[in-house]
């Protein structure tokens, strides 16, 4: 892949503190645009907190942040938003009760002044969110009109995927974007995840099933009470051999004086 | 035809039209007259006016109780001030108050993270408290100038012989749809009202929505107060008592969900107008004015059972 | 170390701020008044409306609790105060005070039975009551004279239901204390209490715990009604007269009081002491304005002051105690 350029995202020994708390412990890793990234980890260990920090949530106590070649130096939502860093998080991002088209656009509305008024384009907003809904696999009687209390979690999924794709996002993080899907929803919204990296995009699939993230990701980065304990190309690296090094992470850390 | 069914004011639409056919056919003493049902009009374009601000509060998913007093306080400051500023700035001044007050318990609301229901309960108390330490209990006039005055003719006058109230509710009741319908505060606002995490991931600032929300309620409260005393000025402490209660009332008749995200103001002032007409068909039937009250409360209790039907048959989840 | 120990006591107990505040109130208000608030006789007055008063804000109280609310308990007190003047005098005062329960749990339970059976919100639907039985009220009291004359308030029974008092203190207060009493150990100590709770803080967990959501609702919205119209009962016991307007406004007092006392609008949180502390400091702080010779016009005023600045600062002691 494209390892030679240099990473999208380097985050440099990165540490943060909540109070006393240490969340993360000496983080440093590299993600590169057109990669697909499975992070895993259990629940605590950390991968969370990392994500939050790239977009923008938690300011690092130490360390750095670098993105396209520049220095992170404030740490906000809306400036990683601006940036084109975007979290699909299963249950947040879609409204029930406004139509596809009106999410699709939500908090950047394209507008066309009439007699001085901005008034919103909703030929614009249907157009484009119809093309989208079509490239996603969206059911043929579901229109960009319709309210998104009709669609199906799945369908859900991939109006934020699309819409992730049509706003020319970089990065793209999904946060277990599998759970409660169906068999066949799942294979849809990973084949999704994979197009999304063809195109170009960072994605970065935060799951536990390191099974399932194997079949899809170029590199897997396991985390671990605030640590990454691996960070391996799922070429030289079997799945079997990455559960392996979950559980040794996992008795490493009990062994360890306790924190 | 099915988009119209589907919308939020579909069971007020009902609503209006089996009213309408029973007052025709129980019709005792000429409800269809025209000093009747100018009269009903005209009360319903003051009450749509704050059912409309209501509306929109209730659809981010909050509530206003303080909208009778706000409308009376405006009112009163409107009279009041008058002989010191003329009335085209007591009018500016008076709206100015509604909107600090709208402002003020938005960002309660928002920075204290406190229920609306409590702080514009607070809001209720509060200004009705101004009106009485205010006024003193005493009741405030025009002077014959400022009766006479042409904006007091443009807010409370006649235009073409229509009372001048309804040319304001209809002209704000299309201003506001198209900024509730096309613009970008208005899908906000709706979204905010149906998610507010999903607006928030999307950059949304939801509590400037909502502080804006309480302005606009406010304003329009307090507007709909001007309009009352623009046609009578006379000032009374209790104006506008209750008045909260028949707003939601209207509002929640015109479709309005509690559950936020979904509701029409069309509705609302749809919602105003059933309830005005009640009160004027009981008026008509003879029956003691307390009843009116009690009948809002029946209204109330079947159109949101109604409302509640109707939205579930359209496949919302309520 | 007295410090975090005061920390957790006011991350445990969300009564603290109030009662924190009345102590500060009480204190200002005896240092202030140069005697005139602070008498027995001023007091007593205190009591007869917080017990009024109080016994509404248990039952909203409840209703809180299981994350509905209840605002038509208002015009349920007048209603039970209505129905008690009207047959206290043509049969007597304890069938009277029966009935008026009675009237309350009709109330309660039509409120209860709409809200669980439609699903729709109960602000709503008690909002509907609220102007139902107002309307019915002051229908009544327009045409009927509500009152008992002196003469026929001696009896025992009479003295018993706010007609009288005992060592200065109106008997409502009595019933007050046993309602109170009563409530705690049914919210503490028995299943319904459990599930009550357990209803306001998830009513999908306590469904799935087979617990009947409806029935716990309806419940609380019956004893919330009773205990709404026996406070009318006893206030117009006090007062020998009633007219229309009774009660009105006092169900958003009961509310701010709930809210100053702890009780989560969200539902899930109870506390009946915090609630009547609230019920207390707004009923003091009106009897201070009063005896201080403040225009009355100064009380709504203030009281809508003091229910924001409480609700604010109780939240922000709250965050400070659950803060590490």
């Amino acid at each position: 892949m494209a390892s030679t350029t240099t990473p999208l995202i380097q985050v440099k020994n990165l540490h943060l503190y909540f109070g006393a708390f240490h969340a993360l412990k000496d983080v440093s890793v590299d993600f590169r645009a057109g990669e697909l990234i499975g992070l895993v980890g259990d629940n605590g260990a950390g991968k969370t907190t990392l994500i939050r920090v790239l977009c923008g949530i938690h300011t690092p106590s130490s360390g750095e942040v670098w993105f396209d070649g520049r220095k992170v130096e404030k740490f906000h939502p809306k400036l990683a938003i601006d940036e084109g860093i975007e979290t699909i998080q299963q249950s947040v991002g879609l409204c029930d009760n406004l139509s596809i088209a009106r999410n699709f656009y939500l908090g950047r509305e394209p507008v066309k002044r009439i007699l001085g008024i901005p008034i919103l384009d909703f030929a614009l907003m249907r157009e484009k969110s119809t093309k989208v809904i079509r490239e996603f696999g969206l059911r043929d009687n579901v229109s960009a009109d319709d309210e998104v209390e009709r669609l199906s979690g799945g369908e859900r999924q991939s109006v934020k995927i699309g819409r992730a794709v049509e706003f020319k996002n970089r990065v793209v993080i999904m946060d277990e974007p599998t759970n409660h899907l169906s068999v066949r929803e799942r294979e849809h919204v990973n084949e999704l995840a994979v197009s999304l990296k063809e195109q170009g995009l960072l994605v970065i699939y935060i799951t536990h099933d390191i099974f399932q993230v194997h079949k899809l990701a170029d590199r897997i980065v396991i985390m671990e009470n605030g640590e990454k304990i691996e960070d391996a190309s799922t070429h030289t690296m079997s799945a079997e051999a990455l559960e392996e090094v979950i559980r040794q992470g996992g008795r490493k850390v009990t062994k360890k004086e306790p924190v | 035809m099915k988009q119209f069914v589907r919308s939020q004011s579909f069971g007020a639409v009902i609503g209006v039209t089996v009213m309408l056919i029973a007052f025709t056919v129980i019709d005792f003493s000429g409800w269809w007259n025209r000093s009747t049902l100018a009269n009903v009009v005209q009360f319903s374009a003051i009450l749509g006016l704050v059912a409309m601000g209501q509306a929109l509060v209730i659809m981010t998913k909050e509530i206003d109780l303080s909208v009778g007093s706000v409308y009376g306080l405006t009112g009163v400051a409107f009279i009041t001030l008058e002989p010191k500023l003329g009335v085209p700035g007591s009018t500016l001044a008076a709206l100015a108050i509604a909107a600090a007050i709208g402002a003020f318990q938005g960002l309660v609301v928002v920075r204290g993270k406190l229920p609306s229901m409590i702080v514009t309960l607070a809001g209720l108390f509060a200004a009705r408290g101004v009106i009485y330490v205010w006024t003193g209990g005493t009741v405030q006039n025009f002077s014959e100038a400022a009766r006479n005055n042409w904006l007091t003719g443009l807010l409370g006058g006649q235009i073409f012989g229509i009372e001048a109230a309804i040319f304001w509710m209809v002209g704000l009741c299309l201003v506001l749809n198209v900024l509730l319908w096309g613009t970008r505060y208005g899908n906000r606002l709706l979204a905010t009202g149906g998610s507010l995490d999903s607006a928030e991931s999307r950059g949304v600032r939801t509590d400037h929505v909502k502080i804006l929300a309480f302005m606009l309620c406010s304003l329009l409260a307090g507007f709909a107060g001007i309009l009352t005393l623009a046609d009578r000025p006379q000032t009374h402490v209790t104006l506008g008592d209750l008045m909260e209660l028949e707003a939601i009332a209207s509002a929640v008749i015109g479709g309005c969900l509690l559950t936020g995200g979904r509701g029409s103001l069309v509705g609302a002032v749809l919602g105003a107008f059933i309830i005005v007409s009640f009160r004027y068909e009981l008026i008509a039937l003879g029956a003691p004015s307390s009843w009116f009250t009690t009948f809002v409360g029946i209204v109330l209790i079947v159109a949101v059972i109604f409302n509640q039907y109707l939205a579930r048959r359209a496949g919302h989840s309520v | 170390m007295a410090l975090t120990g005061f920390k957790r006591l006011v991350g445990r107990h969300t009564e603290i701020g109030i009662l924190l505040i009345a102590a500060l109130l009480i204190a200002y208000f005896s240092a202030s008044s140069d005697g005139r608030w602070a008498n027995a006789y001023n007091i007593g007055t205190i009591l007869q409306v917080t017990a009024t008063l109080g016994l509404m804000t248990l039952g909203v109280a409840l209703v809180i609790g299981t994350g509905e609310i209840d605002i038509s308990v208002g015009s349920t007190f007048g209603m039970g105060a209505l129905v008690y003047l009207w047959l206290a005098l043509r049969v007597d005062p304890t069938l009277a005070v029966l009935a008026a329960l009675a009237v309350g749990a009709l109330i309660g339970a039509f409120n209860g039975l709409v809200i669980t059976r439609t699903g729709t919100p109960s602000l709503i639907v008690t909002l509907g009551t609220l102007m139902i039985f107002r309307g019915l009220a002051i229908a009544l009291t327009d045409g009927f004279s509500f009152s008992i004359p002196y003469a026929s308030r001696g009896k025992f029974t009479y003295w018993l239901f706010g007609g009288g008092d005992i060592m200065g203190i109106n008997t409502a207060i009595i019933w007050l204390v046993l309602a109170l009493v009563i409530l705690m150990l049914v919210l503490g100590a028995t299943r319904f209490g459990n599930r009550l709770l357990a209803v306001g803080g998830s009513a999908a967990s306590a469904h799935s715990r087979g617990v009947r959501v409806d029935r716990v609702k309806l419940a609380a919205f019956i004893i919330c009604g009773m205990l709404a119209s026996f406070g009318g009962a006893l206030e117009a016991g006090k007062l020998g007269f009633a007219d229309g307007s009774m009660g009105r406004l006092m169900e958003l007092q009961a509310i701010a009081s709930c809210v100053l006392g702890g009780c989560l609008l969200a539902g899930g949180q109870v506390s009946l002491v915090g609630a009547l502390t609230g019920v207390f400091v707004l009923s003091s702080i009106q009897s201070y304005l009063v005896v201080m010779g403040v225009r009355p016009q100064w009380f709504m005023l203030l009281l809508g002051v003091i229910v924001v600045g409480a609700a604010l600062g109780d939240r922000v002691l709250r965050q400070w105690a659950i803060r590490r």
